[in-house]
């Protein structure tokens, strides 16, 4: 009996039987589906915190001052949150001051921004809109660039022009015609003149930059703000991870001495960086993947044991088949390398079916969600693996017990 | 210890099986001596109980014997080890079955190439020999059968083509009519006839005298031990 025979006899059976297969193997294709999706999950957000949501929320080597952390998602103990409600306001003049003495620093820029129900273009309107004020840095600070017409200086901030900045949805809900550089939009009351577009972001982050409208920060306090020197946060570039180290470490001691904190008191204020992100991130990784394995593992146990199962029913239905192989010359080790052939065969379509299903899941996740995920070759490899050891394993109980049949009692087998 | 002759294909010294059953000693075998040459075609006849199933299980190298001497074909066979009887079984025996035995998911040919699966030859000998086999008991045009597509009869023609497949030194047929009616009973004897004309070795289990009457030597045994052994023509009615 050589191992293609076997493996040509296991498959005839699994697609006899399909419905029963496909119970059998349930298991197997759990478990494979569970590992190769999660892990293209995983592994899809990973690249996307790493390179797309750090880099652009916060941008590298970048620092941010404000009140009460902005970022965290609400994940702060309830001692934090009493702390922060304490916590004095951050100014334009922090900010001047930081400027004037943190080292090495790229950009500097503050904004303060509110939500406009509604922004309108001679008839046309949009809806839901975020409205920020910014000083000159702030665009390339945040690296968002432009594509038709200008960005903002320094003498629009300082000056209080009415000029505006819009995010390409805006632009194409606006103005679908044709260029809005020059056109005026209404905020509100007020009347501002487009100089520019903002290059499109799209997908799950750029529901923040495309749906923007920037103007300077002067226009933006005149305008739209009741507390002329409160700023949202101050945003810091540096040009390299070392600068922006020694700038963090500046930046603090600068307000604990303006606000003047004792040694030992708590900052009065926070400092948020992209890495403090990423550490978020890493926790949560470290979780999936510390759980994920244990789930496939539970999910790969039991679909080995179904498998034995099955292979015990098989090895007592085809009894008599045994002994007859046995009477015509089969040796223990064909009889136990027939039936580890067909376990092995048995789960390794398991694992397929799974790879097919792991894999269409997580294009479903890419497709359907703003969630990127990305199949790594060494899962498939791994899944397709893990289910073969799986048949493997479970199959050796079974195939041993056939291969120890008495040839005789096995003959008389009814 | 003494070789048995050349022409011995079976040969036997004080065979003996005894089982335990229980607190019990069943004694199936009490000692049976007996030779079988080269081209004999041997019927083996008893009341149940009379340790034919026993014999036939130990000529087949399905059992090994509490003592006693088994010589197939020149070789002492009574103490091997199971891998080393399969490979007796594989290419000295060729069992018959009453219940014919045959895989059923499968087709006629592949059952037939069974045996020779398992002494490792390649694909293409395997159906050439297979081809041959079932040629010659008639069944050339039944190959891609499988066997609940064939009647009783044919299916132990199947079933002895198999047997032959591996050339082996002895055919062991153990009541190979017993679920076949009459008029089939008498073509598969013929098989054996022919086969034996042919110089094959035949050792038929049967409790129907019209069967062993085919045969030419007759061996009777009763509690354990050959009560009689006696050559007749083939054909000629046996008592």
């Amino acid at each position: 009996m050589n191992v293609f025979d076997a493996v040509v006899l296991a498959l005839r059976q699994v697609w006899a039987q399909k419905l029963k297969s496909f119970f059998t193997l349930l298991g197997v294709i759990v478990g494979v589906t569970f590992l190769i999706s999660v892990i293209a999950v995983v592994e899809g957000m990973n690249r996307y915190v790493e390179d797309d949501f750090a880099g652009s929320i916060f941008g590298i080597n970048t620092i941010t001052v404000e009140r009460v952390y902005s970022r965290r998602g609400g994940r702060e103990d309830a001692r934090t949150r009493r702390r922060q409600a304490r916590n004095p306001d951050v100014t334009v003049a922090d900010a001047d001051i930081l400027r004037e003495n943190v080292p090495n620093i790229l950009y500097l820029a503050y904004n303060n921004d509110r939500y406009l129900p509604e922004v309108r273009a001679g008839q046309n309107r949009r809806k839901n809109v975020r409205l920020i004020g910014v000083t000159d840095q702030y665009l390339p600070l945040q690296g968002w660039d432009i594509v038709d017409g200008r960005g903002l200086t320094r003498i629009d901030d300082v000056r209080g022009i009415r000029v505006a900045v819009i995010g390409d949805a805006i632009a194409e809900k606006l103005f679908p015609d044709g260029s809005p550089v020059g056109n005026d939009i209404r905020l509100g009351p007020f009347r501002y003149q487009i100089v520019g577009v903002l290059e499109r972001q799209g997908g799950f982050i750029g529901v923040i930059r495309d749906a923007a409208v920037v103007i300077p920060f002067g226009a933006y306090q005149a305008d739209f703000s009741y507390r002329r020197n409160r700023i949202e946060n101050i945003q810091i570039k540096f040009e390299t991870s070392e600068a922006m180290v020694v700038g963090e470490a500046t930046t603090e001691e600068i307000l604990r001495a303006r606000h003047q904190l004792r040694p030992g008191e708590e900052n009065d204020f926070n400092i948020e960086t992209a890495s403090e992100v990423l550490n978020a991130w890493n926790t949560i990784k470290n979780v999936l993947l510390a759980a994920g394995p244990g789930l496939v593992a539970v999910a790969l146990v039991v679909g080995g044991i179904v498998i034995m199962n099955i292979m015990l029913m098989s090895v007592l239905e085809r009894t008599r088949e045994i002994g007859v192989r046995k009477a015509l010359g089969a040796r223990r080790i064909d009889i136990v390398r027939q039936f580890l052939a067909e376990s092995a065969t048995l789960s390794a379509v398991g694992a397929i079916i799974g790879m097919a299903l792991g894999i269409g899941l997580a294009w479903l996740v890419d497709m359907a969600t703003p969630l990127p995920a990305s199949v790594p070759m060494w899962s498939i490899v791994l899944g397709v693996t893990l289910g073969l050891f799986v048949g493997l394993v479970f199959g050796v109980y079974p195939a041993v017990r056939a291969s120890r049949l008495d040839p005789i009692v096995a003959l008389r087998y009814e | 210890m003494m070789m048995p002759p050349d022409s011995a294909v079976i040969h036997t010294r004080e065979l003996t099986k005894e089982y335990e059953l229980g607190a019990e000693t069943v004694r199936a075998l009490r000692g049976v001596d007996m030779q079988i040459d080269k081209n004999e075609f041997v019927a083996i006849m008893g009341p149940s109980g009379s340790g034919k199933s026993t014999l036939l299980n130990l000529i087949g190298c399905l059992d090994t014997p509490t003592a006693g001497e088994y010589w197939l074909s020149g070789h002492e066979v009574s103490q091997l080890d199971d891998n080393e009887l399969a490979r007796i079984r594989n290419r000295e025996i060729g069992f018959v079955f009453q219940t014919f035995n045959l895989l059923s998911r499968t087709t006629a040919l592949h059952n037939v190439e069974l045996p020779l699966i398992y002494s490792g030859m390649s694909a293409r000998d395997r159906h050439q020999r297979a081809r041959e086999a079932l040629d010659a008991v008639g069944l050339a045009d039944r190959m891609t059968h499988h066997p609940n597509e064939l009647s009783g009869g044919e299916r132990q023609r199947v079933a002895i083509a198999r047997a032959l497949v591996n050339q082996p030194s002895l055919i062991l047929a153990d009541e190979p009519t017993g679920n076949l009616d009459s008029q089939t009973s008498a073509e598969i004897m013929d098989i054996f006839l022919g086969l034996h004309k042919r110089g094959e070795t035949i050792l038929i289990v049967t409790h129907e005298r019209d069967i062993a009457a085919f045969s030419e030597r007759l061996i009777t045994l009763r509690d354990g031990k050959i009560e009689s052994d006696e050559r007749h023509t083939i054909g000629a009615p046996v008592a």
